[in-house]
Formats: structure tokens, C-alpha cells, sequence
């Protein structure tokens, strides 16, 4: 080196706060980890904890490609019959749907290359499919099986004898029936009518024609009643009422009120509206256990509003209004109220003393009623419903359990409105509401209802009950769109179904 | 020893040739050539899978692309051996891995995505995608080998920063105009996105700037009442120089490229200066300027629509994203394997720009959260070896330059993986060595190359600091006039040292 002394050195830089580069070069090395850190929970999200939700989700290519090319898993009833099974386009060699009645077209519902699937066949695509089979190791050590397609057989809850005769009491009037096991939840029959030939909307010649005309169908056979049908509910919507009053202690079995007497003969008055009783009903106090034989508006009405909205809504709640029912089909959600400002949603004391006899906005599903039957049934506690009680695959077969939803009321308030129930249906006086219901040596409990639609035509023809009243083995929820009165469509209907019951299941 | 027994015979236009042994690189490539092996086989092994026809025996998806692939890596570990350059020995391997990567995925992608003629051959997209990574590739080692002085980075910022804003000026006004974005432009038979080089040319201008004034950048000369602000004028060139990119990135809405420059604008500002205010500052700007945007142009607004909820219209505006987000899910924890994700519909791939947006959606399917945890480690490893080079830098002028291209590999990889996995809206910016284009590989070829460069610190020392501003300037004026060659006398002469007193182009 020809170290040249310099006089003077090009000018130092000041002595200045500058921080090493090294350390902020690492504090933005450490920001970037982080970052990437945030990619790999990010990727473990959608990959891990959302995985089966995206891989079973109906737009998803993998369950759309698996629809058209794979030979979907059959479904059978609890007896093993099988209810939807395929056939072989023998042009095309795709397979497609065969149904073997339209009586289950409500709850299974259709799977059709052209217009997607409704129903089990839409709830259960992934498993049908074979695209999931519900078990996350086994979805993950899918890929190293040859063929990545297992279609799960399902095994339905639903008995065909009495899904076939719940259709057929139905007859050609509009309606619903839903039938379950109160003690585990199962769903034994889920009728809905008019019923619709799901097989032509599966056979990919001729869902054309046959989706298009009931599409346009004033009659709606595309809509499942007894999970999506919002009805009126009359006087069967009492027993929530009940279960309401019994449950926040507000009234007990044997709560009478001073002004009933009076009150039956030139009605109720209640913030200047004037509640009628219906026609027949003696001026007399009644108890729970009366008030229910005779279906007396007024003691429902001055019981829901000693409840208070809040309880009312809130013990609906927990049988499972005012949300969908976590159940295996999609369901509308039943409402109290009309959702006004008051507690509970009710606008007034007016609509809350309408309510409590059905009569007000309230709004129900024939589903949401059967789970109310089989809640006072099951000594207060609510399970969850189903309808697909086993899936089968290559790895076995897995059942789904029961489940308990939650507790509603005690077993001893269940039991009073059980007996109270088991009065209207097995009373003389009233079995004249509940004409046709009782069971023929099964004790049985009920609750008819006529729901007023105002305007001319006939109300709404409803009933819900259970038996045997001790240890019950079924529930039901039975209405007929402008069936008359309880006692002339639904009461009857339901004790054939229940009798039925009793007779395959001796 | 051998190697030198080789460099001997060479012709002496290299110099002479020391070669030294990179051990390290040699053991981590012997990995990745195996892995791309069993990646290959594995994906010969599912086309077989779907396609039953064909004998089940154990081969290469295309044996010749990954021949060429493995030699042009060997390759290129022979020339760094050659060279005798004391250079990083992990960033080759992991690129090549990242490289290795994408040439499977291209291959595993239908051909017919891009399809290129040469005279009368007709290559698809494995093909095009096999000819880019030779070519940057080729280029990192090229520079990397031949790349010994920094001085033609250094003194000519402006002038690189000038004809990087005149070329994406020339795309601006002459670009191929496609969906409305001119981000392309043609000359000749060559076409290319100038936004890529542009990322590079950025980072050399900012290095270059903030080396020379970061003493001053860091002093609090200008107080406004109680607020202590940066020098004004030491800031605002550079803060214009970066508004102009931004400003002409945003016109043509890039906004990935955009959010790339600001991300690695700030990083170089924090690291250089250590002071948090600056980020804080920037990062408010960001967010206020996003607000005028989202307000102002429609396109902003609607991409980030589509990132608040995709799934409101999961087959119109936001179908990509959700296309994306269901390939996540389906790959789950462990994947479909090589080839056998990505399920097409009607012959339709379900992510259309999967080749160039969305790679690493294919990946998390195909290789599941364990493979893209592995790539986004890949990817921390080239940045954790640029900052480690950036650290152990020579001068203040190599460490911002190799933290700035590290940056730029780590942050483009982050905008478009948490683009893809919904963390942030999405921006069409590529995965860097992993999307399909030419552009953006040579790009990222250059950083590797420079990074490579960089990373030896035998060869040239840094020359030395020089005036750093007009103020200092003005001081150190008489020390110039009478030593005028002071400022720039070499600390270790040699050669090829030039010494460019002209070469002042401020």
C-alpha cells in the first residue's frame, strides 16, 4: 500500500444516536416471521378447523364433479328398505336417482344432476358422495386409498309404514306430520303434502319438464311443510304457554283467577281489546288442569300474561324458537312474537294475551311443535331431532347418538301438564276437542288446536300429543291446512298414526 | 485437489481460477434433487391412477424436464464451485427448490393454460415455465460470478431510478393494454412487466440514498412547536421519488405492486434510520390513503368487498377467492397428493388463474398445510439468509441493498399467500420463483444473483464514504480543494478499481 500521509481526512460523520444496522435488519427479519407466522395460522385455519365445511359445501367442484360421476350411497328406512337407490342413464352411462315412493320427496328430497339436491339428499351430499365421510383422520388419509370416493349408505330414523300412512291420512288436503322418539329424538315419520315425484326430477330426461312445472306449482310441493311451513298455531301453542308458567314458577297447577267467572261471559277486557272465550265453556274458575280440558282461552290468557313476555319468550326459546332447529334438514325458524319493543318481543300486553293462546303474530313449524309434544313427554328434557340415524362406509358403519339439546322444565311440572294433556284427550269433556285421538288401551296426551285465519274460509286443523303419557315411546305434531277444528282433521289423524305406532311396536 | 487440477486448464480470460468446495450446497441440493424426484414419481404415479390404462410401474412425470432442471442446478453449483467466490451456500439450494416446485406444478397444470410457438414446436406451459427458470437461473449465476463491484449500482441511483420511472412511463402510454391494465409492454419480439424490474431498480435507488443520508435522515434538525420532525429536505426527494412509483403503480392499478413498494419502502426507512415514528407515520398515510382510494376507484372498492365477504356471491365477483379457499379446505392437513386435487367440472379447472395468482391455493391442496407451511419456510430461509448477508455487509450501502432484495422476495410472497388465504385483500402480484411468468422469475434470478454477490465479502471492499450531503460538502470543501483525490482514495487498490470522478451524476 503507498500510504500517502492525507492532511486532512474526508469529513468524519458527526456522532450521531444511529443504531446499529444489524439490529434493526433483525427487528424487521423478526416482523416478516411474525407475518408468515400469521400465513401458517391463517392456512392452518382454512385447512384444518374450516376444511370439512368447504369440502362438503354444495359450490365446491369436488362435490359437484363427485355428483355427476359418482354412484351415490343408498338411503334406507330404519327397517332397512331401501328409499332411493340409482339407476344407469343407458346412453350417457351416468347414474342417476330412483326413488321408491313420493311420500318421502318431503325429507329426502331430490338429487338431480341440473338442479342441485334438496333434503338428505342435500344435507348429507358429502357423505352421499363419498366426498367426506364425516371423520376427520379418514378424510385425511383418504389420498392414500386408490379410488378417494367411499359413498356412505345412510340408514334413516324414518319408519315407511307410518311416513306411507301419514301421507295417505293426509289425503289430498294440504299438511304435515311429524312423528318422533321423545326419549332419543329420532324422527319416525316426516310427512309434508302435497307430496312431488322427486324420481322425475333425478332422471336427468325429464327434470326439465318436471322441475319447471313445480317451480310455478301454486300448491308449493317443493316446500317441506313440516320443517319450513309457518302456521298459526291455536290452542295447541297453550302447552308453550305451560311450560312457560310452570317453568318460571309464575303459575302453579292449581293458579286460578278471580275475574275468570265474570270474565267468560262478556269476555276479557285487556287494555280495551276484549278476548273471547269460545262458545260452550262454563263460567267457572278453572285450574291448569281444567283450563286445558276445555281449551279455555281466557285462563291462557290471563296465565301468559302473569308469565310475562320475557319468561314466554325465553322457555320457547329453549325448545327452539326464534332460531333454525339444529336438525339433519333446513327448518324456518318459529316465532312468539312479533318482535316489538316490549319484553319478549311483544308490542303490547294486547298481542301477549293473544299469544298466549296462539292467536297473535305467533308463528310455529309443525317440527317446532312436535319438539314441544315431545319436550313435556320426555319429563323436560329436549334431544336433538334427526332424521339419518347411521352412516355406513367402508370403514364401518357409525351411529349417530342421541343428544340432549338442554333441560326445559322440572320432571314435575312435565308430569302436571302431561296429566293436563291426558284430560283433553281422555275426559268426556275433553275428547269432544280431541275427537278420535286416544290410543285404544295406551294412555294417551294432547292438545288440539283451531287456528283462526280470519276472513271466510276454515281454520287451520292442529293437534300435538304423545304416549303413552307414562314412558312415552312416540310424539307427534299433525296439522291439516283448512282442515276445520282439532277434533275433525288433526286429532284423528294423529290417533290412526299413533295407533299404528303401537301396532308395529307392540 | 481436483477441483483446482480443473480450474488450471481453463483459459486464462476467467483469471485465475481458484475453485473451492461448497460442501453445504452440494449436501442440500442432493436433497432437493431427490425430493423433486419422488415429487415427480409420485405425480407420474396419480396420472397413472386416473387414467387405468397404462402399466402401474414406477416412473418421471417428464423425465426430461426434470433432467434439464437438476442439470441446470448442478450446473450452476459447479460454476460457483469454479468461481472460488466465498459465497452464501444455502440460498441456491433453497431457490432451487422453490424452482423445482413450480416446475411440477406447472407440469401437473393442464398444458394447454399457455401455450407458446417456437417455429414449428409447440411448447406448453411446463415448457415455458422449464425455459424461464434456465434463464434466471442462468442469470443469477452469471451475476453472481461476475458481479465484483457495486460502483455502477451506487453512483448512478438517479439515473437507474430515471429509467425505471421512464420505463414504466413507456407502459403507461405503450403497453399492451389487457382488462384494462397496461402492465405489459412489447419491444420487439420481447415482452415483459417493467413493475418487476422496477422493484429492483427501487431498492437499488434507496439503498444508495438512505446509505448516504442516513446520518442526517436520523438528526431532528426541523421543530414545528413541540413536534420534532425530520430534516424536510433530506426526506423529500426520496419520499417524491417514491410517490411517482406509487403514484404511476396506482394509475395502472397494480395495487399489488403498490403494497410491495411500500412495504419494502418502509422496512429500508426503518431499517437505515431506527426510528418507529417514521413507520408509524407511514403506515398512518397508508391507511388514510387506501381510504381515499376505496372511496375513489371503483376497482379498489370492489376487491376489497370481495375480501369482507366472499361467499355473498361465491360465483360471480368473488369465485376466485372462494375457488381458492375450497382448494385450502380440500387439501387439509396432509393433501390429495401430487395431481390429484383441483377437481374440474366440465373440463374446467376451478381457479382459472392458478398458474400466475393463486399457485399456492394448488399447493395447499395438493401437498396440504404441512406442504405450504414447508414453502413458506422456504421462503423465510431466502430472506433469513438476505438479512444475514445484509447484516454482515461490507458498508451501510451492500446492507440496505441485500435487506432491501431480501425484502422484496419475503414481502411479494406474503401480499399474494395471505391474498390467497382471504388475510388481505387480493392483489394480482406472483409468488416469487413459483408463479408462472417470465418476468418475474428473471427477476427474481437478478436478486438471487446480487444476494450471491453480495454475500461474498473477499473480493472488493466497499469504497469509501464520501461527502454526504451539500451541507457536509460545503465544510469539507477547502480538505477537498487541497487533496482533491482524498475522498476517494482506494483502501486496497487493485486492477479492476476504477475511480470515477466524473461519475457524480447528482
Amino acid at each position: 500500500m503507498t500510504a500517502t500521509p492525507t492532511p486532512t481526512p474526508p469529513p468524519a460523520p458527526r456522532p450521531t444516536r444511529l443504531t446499529p444496522l444489524g439490529r434493526t435488519i433483525g427487528h424487521v427479519g423478526l416482523a416478516l416471521t411474525v407475518a408468515f407466522a400469521g400465513l401458517a395460522l391463517g392456512a392452518g385455519y382454512w385447512q384444518v378447523v374450516r376444511s370439512p365445511e368447504l369440502t362438503t359445501d354444495p359450490g365446491n367442484p369436488l362435490v359437484i364433479s363427485a355428483a355427476r360421476n359418482v354412484v351415490r350411497g343408498v338411503i334406507v328406512d330404519r327397517d332397512g328398505k331401501v328409499l332411493a337407490s340409482n339407476k344407469r342413464d343407458p346412453d350417457t352411462g351416468q347414474p342417476y336417482r330412483v326413488y321408491s315412493s313420493d311420500a318421502f320427496s318431503g325429507v329426502i328430497g331430490y338429487a338431480s344432476r341440473q338442479f342441485g339436491t334438496a333434503g338428505i339428499e342435500r344435507s348429507f351430499n358429502a357423505q352421499l358422495t363419498g366426498v367426506s365421510n364425516g371423520n376427520p383422520i379418514g378424510d385425511a388419509l383418504r389420498k392414500f386409498e386408490l379410488d378417494p370416493y367411499d359413498p356412505q349408505k345412510l340408514t334413516l330414523g324414518i319408519s315407511s309404514r307410518l311416513q306411507l300412512a301419514a301421507v295417505d291420512g293426509l289425503g289430498s288436503d294440504r299438511g304435515a306430520v311429524v312423528m318422533l322418539d321423545p326419549r332419543t329424538g329420532e324422527i319416525l315419520a316426516l310427512a309434508t303434502t302435497p307430496t312431488f315425484d322427486n324420481g322425475a326430477v333425478a332422471n336427468p330426461n325429464t327434470a326439465e319438464k318436471a322441475f319447471g312445472a313445480l317451480r310455478v306449482d301454486k300448491t308449493q310441493p317443493l316446500l317441506n311443510r313440516a320443517t319450513q311451513g309457518l302456521y298459526v298455531p291455536g290452542s295447541v301453542f297453550k302447552i308453550v304457554t305451560a311450560v312457560a308458567g310452570l317453568g318460571s314458577g309464575r303459575i302453579t297447577p292449581a293458579t286460578t283467577f278471580p275475574q275468570q267467572p265474570k270474565a267468560e261471559k262478556d269476555g276479557l277486557v285487556v287494555s280495551g281489546f276484549r278476548i273471547h272465550e269460545h262458545p260452550g265453556v262454563p263460567s267457572r274458575s278453572f285450574d291448569l288442569m281444567s283450563a286445558t280440558e276445555w281449551s279455555s282461552n281466557i285462563w291462557y290468557a290471563l296465565a301468559g300474561m302473569r308469565t310475562g313476555g320475557e319468561e314466554l319468550a325465553s322457555f320457547a326459546g329453549r325448545m327452539g324458537f326464534g332460531n333454525q332447529i339444529d336438525t339433519d334438514l333446513p327448518t324456518a325458524a318459529s316465532q312468539v312474537s312479533g318482535g316489538g319493543p316490549g319484553p319478549g318481543g311483544f308490542a303490547d300486553e294486547v298481542e301477549l294475551a293473544n299469544a298466549s293462546y296462539g292467536q297473535a303474530k305467533t308463528l310455529v313449524t309443525p317440527l317446532q311443535m312436535a319438539l314441544v309434544a315431545s319436550t313435556v313427554a320426555n319429563g323436560g328434557i329436549l334431544m336433538r331431532p334427526h332424521v339419518v340415524i347411521a352412516t355406513a362406509g367402508r370403514g364401518g358403519i357409525q351411529a349417530v347418538a342421541p343428544s340432549q339439546i338442554g333441560r326445559v322444565i322440572s320432571p314435575e311440572d312435565a308430569a302436571a301438564i302431561a296429566a293436563a294433556m291426558q284430560r283433553a284427550v281422555e275426559s268426556s269433556i275433553g275428547r269432544q276437542f280431541t275427537t278420535g285421538a286416544k290410543v285404544s288401551g295406551v294412555p294417551t296426551a294432547g292438545k288440539s288446536g283451531t287456528a283462526e285465519l280470519g276472513g271466510s274460509g276454515a281454520p287451520h286443523s292442529w293437534f300435538i300429543g304423545f304416549a303413552p303419557v307414562q314412558n312415552p315411546r312416540v310424539a307427534i305434531a299433525v296439522i291439516v291446512e283448512r282442515g276445520g277444528r282439532g277434533g275433525q282433521r288433526a286429532a284423528p289423524l294423529a290417533g290412526d298414526l299413533m295407533t299404528l305406532f303401537f301396532r308395529i311396536n307392540k | 485437489m481436483t477441483a483446482a487440477a480443473v480450474g488450471a486448464g481453463l483459459p486464462r480470460i476467467l483469471g485465475p481460477i481458484r475453485p473451492r468446495t461448497r460442501w453445504r450446497e452440494t449436501r442440500l441440493l442432493a436433497i432437493v434433487a431427490a425430493s423433486l424426484v419422488v415429487g415427480s414419481v409420485s405425480l407420474a404415479l396419480t396420472s397413472q391412477v386416473a387414467d387405468p390404462g397404462e402399466s402401474h410401474g414406477l416412473s418421471l412425470a417428464n423425465p426430461l424436464h426434470v433432467a434439464i432442471y437438476l442439470g441446470l442446478l448442478g450446473i450452476a453449483h459447479l460454476v460457483l464451485i469454479l468461481s472460488g467466490r466465498r459465497m452464501d451456500e444455502i440460498l441456491l439450494p433453497t431457490a432451487g427448490m422453490l424452482g423445482g416446485i413450480s416446475l411440477l406444478l406447472m407440469e401437473r397444470l393442464p398444458q394447454t393454460q399457455v401455450v407458446q410457438s417456437i417455429g414449428p414446436w409447440k411448447l406448453g406451459l411446463g415448457d415455458v415455465q422449464l425455459a424461464w427458470l434456465v434463464l434466471s437461473f442462468g442469470l443469477a449465476t452469471t451475476l453472481a460470478v461476475t458481479v465484483r463491484s457495486d460502483g455502477w449500482l451506487r453512483l448512478y441511483k438517479y439515473t437507474w431510478a430515471a429509467a425505471g420511472v421512464a420505463l414504466l412511463l413507456a407502459t403507461f402510454f405503450f403497453g399492451d393494454d389487457i382488462n384494462g391494465q397496461r402492465l405489459s409492454l412489447t419491444i420487439g419480439p420481447i415482452s415483459g412487466q417493467p413493475a418487476e424490474l422496477l422493484k429492483v431498480i427501487l431498492v437499488v435507488f434507496l439503498a444508495g440514498y438512505l446509505s448516504e443520508n442516513r446520518p442526517l435522515l436520523v438528526e431532528e434538525s426541523t421543530k414545528v412547536g413541540p413536534i420534532s420532525l425530520p430534516p424536510l429536505p433530506f426526506l423529500a426527494p426520496m419520499a417524491a421519488m417514491w410517490a411517482i412509483a406509487l403514484g404511476i403503480v396506482v394509475m395502472q392499478r397494480d395495487l399489488g405492486a403498490a403494497l410491495l413498494f411500500f412495504t419494502v419502502f418502509l422496512s429500508l426507512l426503518y431499517i437505515a434510520t431506527g426510528r418507529v415514528g417514521y413507520v408509524v407515520v407511514g403506515v398512518l398515510l397508508f391507511l388514510a390513503g387506501s381510504y381515499v382510494m376505496y372511496l375513489l376507484v371503483p376497482t379498489v372498492q370492489t376487491r376489497v368487498d370481495i375480501w369482507a365477504d366472499p361467499f355473498r356471491d361465491p360465483t360471480g365477483d368473488g369465485y376466485q377467492i372462494v375457488q381458492s379457499l375450497f382448494a385450502f379446505g380440500r387439501g387439509g392437513l396432509l393433501g390429495t397428493g401430487l395431481g390429484a386435487g383441483l377437481p374440474t367440472v366440465d373440463g374446467r379447472l376451478p381457479i382459472p388463474a392458478v398458474h400466475t395468482d393463486f399457485p399456492l391455493a394448488a399447493l395447499g391442496e395438493e401437498l396440504g398445510l404441512i406442504g405450504v407451511m414447508a414453502i413458506l419456510g422456504l421462503f423465510l430461509v431466502v430472506v433469513e439468509r438476505g438479512l444475514r448477508i445484509a447484516a454482515s455487509a461490507a458498508d451501510e450501502f451492500r446492507s440496505l441493498l441485500a435487506a432491501g432484495l431480501a425484502l422484496v422476495i419475503g414481502t411479494q410472497a406474503f401480499i399474494i399467500a395471505a391474498g390467497n388465504l382471504k388475510l388481505i385483500p387480493l392483489t394480482g402480484i406472483t409468488l416469487p420463483f413459483i408463479s408462472y411468468g417470465g418476468s418475474s422469475l428473471l427477476v427474481n434470478g437478478i436478486i438471487v444473483g446480487f444476494l450471491l454477490a453480495l454475500s461474498d465479502r473477499g473480493v472488493e471492499p466497499p469504497p469509501p464514504p464520501r461527502p454526504r450531503s451539500r451541507f457536509a460538502r460545503l465544510t469539507g470543501r477547502v480538505a477537498r480543494l487541497e487533496t482533491p483525490a482524498a475522498g476517494r482514495a482506494p483502501i486496497a487498490p487493485g486492477p479492476s478499481r476504477r475511480s470515477p470522478p466524473a461519475a457524480d451524476d447528482r
